[in-house]
């Protein structure tokens, strides 16, 4: 069948005009010898003496035409037929007349002759289209990827097709007679059979197997087995090593994400668990077999941070989403996992499946959770420390504030004893001067000295307290004005002195006008006290390059000056570097000056060398800036 | 006690109130003071009442008080006669050994005369208590119903 098939194919396809000619002229050609054939045979029996066997021979030649060569040279044969019969042997032989008595018998032998041609003809054409179907058929079959093999009952092949011929390992080889058993490998032989009985009682059974070819080899085959007609059975055969190729690295890849840490389990769009890996069955219990086909969601228990509806919204909009779920392990144990989840989508790009990839965070967020605690904790000391210093600090502002009402009013209280000494000693003396020895008098002048000084001392202090708890009245402040009122109103202590006055140009600045007055009084006044000794005394008051924040003003003198390892206790309350005897004064004026600038937010400092002068600095933060109590 | 007097001297402290009248006493005016030691005691004489009840009727010519004071304070006393008819006129000089501004500004808010801060020095003390006495006593022409120097 093959090789008609292939014959067939042959010579249709070239179908030129030259050969379409040679083909006619073949097929009347073998009309025409067909006729002169039948002609000479029927001359040799006429002359042998064999009467009537022409007609016979005749119809055979037109028979053998028409189912040869079809219906026009049949037709050729017929006319030529009848020629030759009426010419050579109906009466008038060797004439084409027919006589009368033969006219039945000629038009009897033409309408044979025609009937013959036309069946033949048609029997022809019957042929040439079962055998154009069968070709269509065989192309179909052998066109077809998968093997085909039809088996008798007893196993043996009937029919194949090229895959199967290629299945098998061979091109072009018969494979008629080829036992089915064979193909299975010779441990498998008797699965062979029992499929066979299976398949009678089924009618269709579908499984994979190992074909094996006569070089023993093997090729995975998905195999399609039915029954077809009286015991007969067709197989269909695919070959799936691709796939199981396929198969394999997928496992391979499977078995390495069994390696991994991560928990990685894929679900389909229901739930429905279909991969479940190493990793998976190590964080939540269950193995693979028993994951597989449980609902992710209900063996999992899931807590989820925010709506599952919205988490699906954004898995399908973006294909991915990332979160902290909370899930249940298979001995009851919550455990958080940062969730990444990724969507697979099919060919067609529907969402198939969910990729999960787990990671356990339980211990970190209790690590987290642990020092968000303690942090906590650690905020709430530091607001009760805050809350205890702020307590402190008020008992602390309120004991200053008794502190300075105290000092307040030991002064004012020590006022009136020290006046009744100074008083009541003053009328001892004026009374009891004429009685007295030398002795006597100068104790009593220094019971006044005391009592005077501590007087002063009890004023001074009560100035001092005073500063502390005035309230500042800020402004702007014209200090140059301010200096040179200060240096006018102590002129007339000076009468005596010769004073070299330097007033350089002085800054404005922001402050109580009163307290800084008194505080320039108070650094003018030393300056003028402890430049006694010089003749003549230079006084400098100015201002220094001072930066953008402050200004800074000094206040010079070539008087005695200090030494600047007592720097620190130029400042203090009652505190002096000179005696009484040389320099009078009760060591609060320096203490005032640092109070009134630190109630302006400033710094003050002095620098000096013992008898080659001192200077003193204020710095004040400028107008605009922050001044504050 | 109960004789009016041109000087009504309110203080506490026995030794200020000497040291003020040794003051005084340089321009005869000691025998023109009455000394009240507490404010219940100088209102009280300013109304006539209790030990003063007996008393000539009649203002002082002016009253020298002081802040700190037993019962009554000065400030208390100072209200009290300025809120009162009979007495509203009567000059008064605070005499006190408080420099505080504070008390300076409330004394003259309710009607002060005068603020005179004792000096410690004694000089200065009997110096000013001295003058005091004159003008006020004096030189003064007191508001009408005053006792007047004889």
């Amino acid at each position: 069948m093959d090789s008609a098939a292939t014959s067939l194919t042959d010579k249709k396809k070239p179908a030129t005009s030259l050969q379409v000619v040679q083909r006619s002229v073949f097929r009347y050609a073998f009309a025409l010898i067909s006729v002169a054939l039948a002609l000479s045979v029927g001359l040799l029996a006429r002359h042998s003496g064999i009467r009537e066997f022409e007609f016979a021979v005749f119809l055979f030649a037109i028979i053998v035409t028409a189912w040869n060569s079809g219906a026009g040279p049949a037709m050729v044969a017929v006319i030529c037929s009848s020629l030759a019969y009426d010419y050579f042997f109906v009466a008038p032989v060797y004439s084409l007349a027919v006589d009368r008595e033969d006219v039945l018998s000629f038009v009897l032998f033409v309408l044979f002759g025609l009937l013959l041609a036309w069946f033949g003809a048609v029997r022809r054409g019957a042929e040439d289209a079962l055998r154009t179907n069968e070709k269509k058929y065989r192309e179909l079959i052998d066109a077809s990827p998968d093997a085909i093999f039809v088996w008798d009952a007893q196993g043996k092949c009937l029919l194949s097709n090229a895959a199967a011929s290629r299945l098998c390992g061979c091109c072009d080889c018969g494979l008629a007679g080829l036992a089915m058993v064979d193909t299975y490998a010779p441990t498998e032989r008797e699965l062979a059979r029992e499929r066979l009985d299976l398949v009678k009682k089924q009618g269709v059974l579908r499984f994979e197997r190992q074909f094996f070819r006569k070089n023993n080899e093997v090729v995975p085959v998905e195999v399609s087995l039915s029954t077809a007609g009286e015991d007969q059975y067709q197989a269909v055969l695919r070959d799936i090593s691709d796939r199981k190729r396929a198969e394999e690295i997928l496992r391979e890849r499977a078995s390495l994400l069994d390696l991994t840490h991560d928990t990685i389990f894929v679900r389909d769009m229901h739930g429905t668990i279909t991969y479940w890996n190493g990793g998976a069955e190590a964080l939540y219990g269950w193995t693979s077999q028993e994951a597989v086909g449980q609902i992710a969601y209900e063996l999992l228990r899931k807590i989820f941070p925010e709506p599952l509806d919205e988490i699906t919204a954004k898995l399908l909009r973006t294909g991915r989403w990332e979160g902290e779920v909370v899930h249940a392990t298979r001995d009851g144990r919550r455990v958080v996992v940062a969730s990444r989840w990724s969507l697979q989508r099919d060919e067609r790009g529907n969402p198939s499946a969910i990729l999960e990839t787990n990671n356990d965070v339980t211990e970190r967020k209790k690590a987290e959770e642990a020092l968000r605690r303690s942090h906590d904790q650690l905020e709430m000391k530091v607001k009760e420390r805050t809350a205890e210093l702020h307590t402190m600090n008020d008992e602390l502002q309120s004991v200053n504030k008794e502190l300075e009402a105290f000092a307040y009013s030991v002064s004012h209280d020590l006022r009136a004893p020290v006046r009744h000494i100074a008083g009541f000693t003053e009328l001892l003396q004026k009374h009891a001067d004429p009685v007295l020895d030398d002795e006597s008098r100068r104790h009593i002048s220094m019971i006044l000295d005391s009592a005077n000084r501590m007087g002063c001392l009890v004023d001074d202090l009560l100035a001092f307290s005073r500063i502390g708890r005035a309230e500042t009245q800020k402004t702007t402040v014209v200090l140059e004005q301010l200096v040179r009122g200060v240096v006018n109103e102590i002129a007339p202590d000076t009468q005596n002195r010769k004073i070299v006055w330097h007033i350089g140009s002085l800054p404005i600045c922001y402050g109580d006008p009163s307290m800084l007055r008194l505080m320039f009084s108070n650094l003018i006044s030393n300056a003028v006290k402890f430049t006694r000794t010089r003749a003549p005394a230079e006084i400098e008051i100015g201002s220094q390059n001072h930066n953008s924040n402050e200004i800074v003003v000094f206040v010079k003198d070539n008087g005695v000056g200090f030494d600047m390892k007592y720097k620190d206790k130029l400042f203090g309350v009652f505190q002096r570097l000179h005696s009484q005897e040389a320099f009078e004064g009760t060591g609060i004026g320096l203490a005032t000056v640092q109070r009134i600038v630190h109630r302006h937010t400033g710094r003050v400092w002095g620098e000096g060398t013992t008898d080659n002068g001192a200077t003193f600095y204020v710095a004040l933060p400028k107008p605009g800036g922050a001044i504050d109590e | 006690m109960s004789d009016l007097k041109r000087i009504l001297l309110v203080e506490d402290d026995p030794k200020d109130v000497e040291l003020t009248l040794t003051g005084l006493a340089e321009y005869n005016l000691a025998n023109e003071v009455v000394v009240a030691r507490d404010g219940v005691e100088a209102l009280d004489y300013l109304y006539r009442r209790g030990s003063h009840q007996k008393r000539a009727h009649g203002n002082p010519a002016v009253l020298l008080l002081d802040l700190k004071l037993p019962k009554v304070d000065g400030f208390e006393v100072l209200q009290q006669i300025r809120a009162d008819e009979q007495l509203k006129m009567i000059p008064v000089v605070i005499l006190t050994s408080s420099q505080e501004e504070r008390d300076l500004v409330r004394s003259y808010k309710l009607g002060v005369n005068a603020y005179v801060v004792k000096p410690v020095d004694f000089h200065q003390f009997v110096n000013a208590v001295k003058e005091l006495g004159v003008f006020w006593a004096v030189i003064n022409k007191p508001p009408p119903g005053s006792l007047k120097k004889v």
